[in-house]
């Protein structure tokens, strides 16, 4: 136990340079960053976010789910309603967004923690499609397909390097509080439950309880990264809880590596990025995400962290 | 409500149910013997209307035009099958269900793209063809008598992969690999072919249901998420990979669908899921279905 918390310990060192370094260009960004692209970078933390909170599921306790778009963009739908609707104040809305994003995702998971594989993943897209078909037919609550427009941040916030920090901290916060999170024992917890469900069901470990509470927990979080994402925008659309888009984050990390805790956020970057670019000159950017799909599950088994994870380790054990 | 107003929502929920069971069973039969669940399925569906109405509007054939337009897109479905499974997913077997299910993804978004770009984003649709062009009056009300063209090609699919599945040499094949799949190709029985036989019929199913569907409702961008979540609701409270199941499963859906939007529109695919999600909490693995593995 103990060593392996020294060796714990020495990993973080090992990386903390890099951590160092990735916050300086953080947080120096703004200033040397175009505004366009400032608005790229903010969407791709928000929606590393996103992948994070998809992973969280995939990687960790071993359940593909193919609706966390429709968390996303409850949280927005609801900070969006509450902005300009009832004038909220925005803090709360913010929270209200989480609220409403995990009370949803207590309600779907209580039906889905009941599934394994493949029908999981089924069901977490049949309730992603339901709640965007709400959301798409409610016309006179939602705005239906045109959505709702006009979602202002507070005065303070209203610039793009103000709101840019302000989507930074709430990234490096969840980021740091998910990171413990897998760390501890309950991540130990989700990590027996995807390798194996019926020997830690022995060890007295209530598994479907266990799933509902890391469900919940992603749901919260994809509601965050929606509720956040919206002010930014000004605007929130059905679109937001599509399908399409709950494909994002699967595809982040399997680009990235659903095996490491990095990878998600990497593969988010590098899509979001590639996503902006590619619209420069073609609108045909559907094509291009399927082709890099099969181009990733052919050649890049494990995705990238994963890839160059177990280069360097076979590399350290020939050495040994 | 009188029962003549019931009838005729009943008979439009048993042609609804016969569009599902098209297209589910073919999901359902891919499955059942590839164990790989087939996203690209509703796309395959599309991409057989739309290649439906491009030979139905050129070939110009007069008569039985879209008939012979719905035949050729089915076959020409097969072949696009044969391809997705000589190319993609044969070299995935080995591997796990995350990257069979994503690659099935990528096909949905490519076949997405592909026909945006060769048919564009509007609206089509083939005139109901000429034996079910009119209505037929059910205690007066008016009924579109291609829904019975819908409901005879559900019924004749059902003999086909009952007759397949129970009668033949390949059906028995083919329900000795859902069972034991080592144990078959331990008997001599090249597997590979096996699967991809199983998913270019699959295909030409959804391709033929496709065509099927040009004249019933609209042809657009959209109708393979549309589908494919509705099959996904028939496979879950029917049961994946069984024919009787699918039946029931179609069945039960195309009532709810239709006698929920009759009460609701907006709410008829919630009704749909409330039926799911009460078939889950009983039977998770489905009326028809085993418990997993």
């Amino acid at each position: 136990m103990e060593q392996h918390r020294v060796e714990k310990q020495a990993s973080w060192l090992k990386w903390k340079w890099w951590l160092i370094l990735f916050l300086i260009a953080f947080f120096i960004a703004p200033f040397i960053l175009t505004e366009f692209y400032l608005t790229i970078l903010c969407e791709a933390l928000v929606m590393s976010l996103l992948a994070l909170s998809f992973n969280l599921l995939f990687g960790y306790m071993g359940q593909l789910s193919f609706g966390q778009a429709a968390f996303y963009g409850l949280g927005g739908y609801t900070v969006a309603l509450l902005v300009t609707k009832l004038h909220f104040n925005f803090w709360l809305s913010m929270i209200a967004g989480v609220l409403v994003a995990g009370l949803i995702g207590l309600i779907i998971g209580y039906f889905c923690v009941r599934l394994r594989g493949i029908y999981f993943s089924i069901l977490t897209l049949a309730f992603g499609q339901l709640l965007f078909f709400i959301i798409y037919k409610w016309h006179n609550f939602t705005g239906g397909d045109d959505g709702i427009q006009g979602v202002f941040p507070p005065e303070y916030l209203k610039s793009p390097t103000a709101y840019y920090y302000f989507i930074l901290i709430v990234f490096l916060l969840s980021a740091f509080v998910l990171w413990r999170l897998v760390h501890s024992p309950f991540g130990q917890i989700m990590k027996g439950m995807r390798e194996n469900s019926v020997r830690t069901e022995f060890l007295g470990i209530h598994i479907a309880r266990y799933q509902l509470i890391t469900f919940v927990i992603a749901a919260a979080l994809a509601g965050l990264a929606g509720a956040i994402w919206v002010p930014f925008y000004r605007s929130v659309a059905p679109f937001y809880l599509m399908w399409i888009k709950s494909g994002e984050p699967v595809m982040a990390a399997i680009l990235g590596g659903p095996s490491t805790f990095y990878g998600p956020i990497l593969g988010m970057f590098i899509m979001t990025f590639f996503h902006a670019w590619v619209l420069a000159f073609t609108h045909f950017w559907p094509v291009i995400m399927g082709t890099l799909i099969l181009i990733v599950i052919f050649l890049l088994p494990g995705g990238i962290l994963g890839f160059a994870q177990e280069k360097l380790r076979g590399r350290r054990s020939k050495g040994t | 409500m009188s029962f003549d107003v019931i009838f005729n929502q009943f008979m439009s929920g048993i042609a609804r149910g016969a569009l599902l069971f098209l297209v589910a069973s073919g999901l359902s039969l891919t499955f059942g013997v590839l164990r790989v669940l087939n996203f690209a399925h509703g796309s395959l569906y599309m991409l057989g209307a739309f290649i439906s109405y491009s030979l139905w509007k050129y070939l110009l054939i007069p008569v039985v035009g879209f008939y012979v337009a719905a035949v050729l897109a089915a076959l020409i479905m097969g072949g696009v099958g044969i391809l997705i499974e000589f190319f993609l997913l044969r070299r995935l077997y080995s591997r796990g269900w995350p990257e069979q299910l994503l690659a099935t993804y990528a096909i949905v978004l490519i076949i997405t793209d592909i026909v945006k770009w060769c048919w564009g984003g509007e609206f089509l649709s083939i005139p109901r063809p000429k034996p079910f062009a009119g209505a037929v009056f059910l205690f007066g009300f008016p009924f579109p008598s291609y829904n019975f063209f819908i409901i005879i090609l559900g019924l004749a699919l059902v003999i086909f992969l009952w007759w397949l599945v129970y009668k033949t040499r390949l059906g028995d094949i083919i329900r000795a690999a859902a069972h034991d799949r080592e144990m078959v190709s331990a008997l001599g029985i090249p597997i590979p072919w096996l699967f991809t036989w199983i998913f270019m019929l699959g295909s030409m199913i959804a391709g033929l249901s496709g065509a099927a569907s040009a004249p019933y409702g609209a042809i657009a961008l959209g109708m393979d998420i549309d589908i494919i979540v509705e099959c996904f609701a028939v496979v879950v409270i029917g049961g994946m990979g069984s024919l009787p199941g699918t039946l029931l499963g179609s069945f039960i859906v195309g009532q709810v669908y239709s006698f929920g939007i009759m009460y609701k529109p907006e709410l008829a695919l919630a009704f749909i899921f409330i039926v799911m999600a009460v078939v889950l909490i009983i039977r998770p693995w489905g009326i028809f279905g085993k418990p997993e593995r």
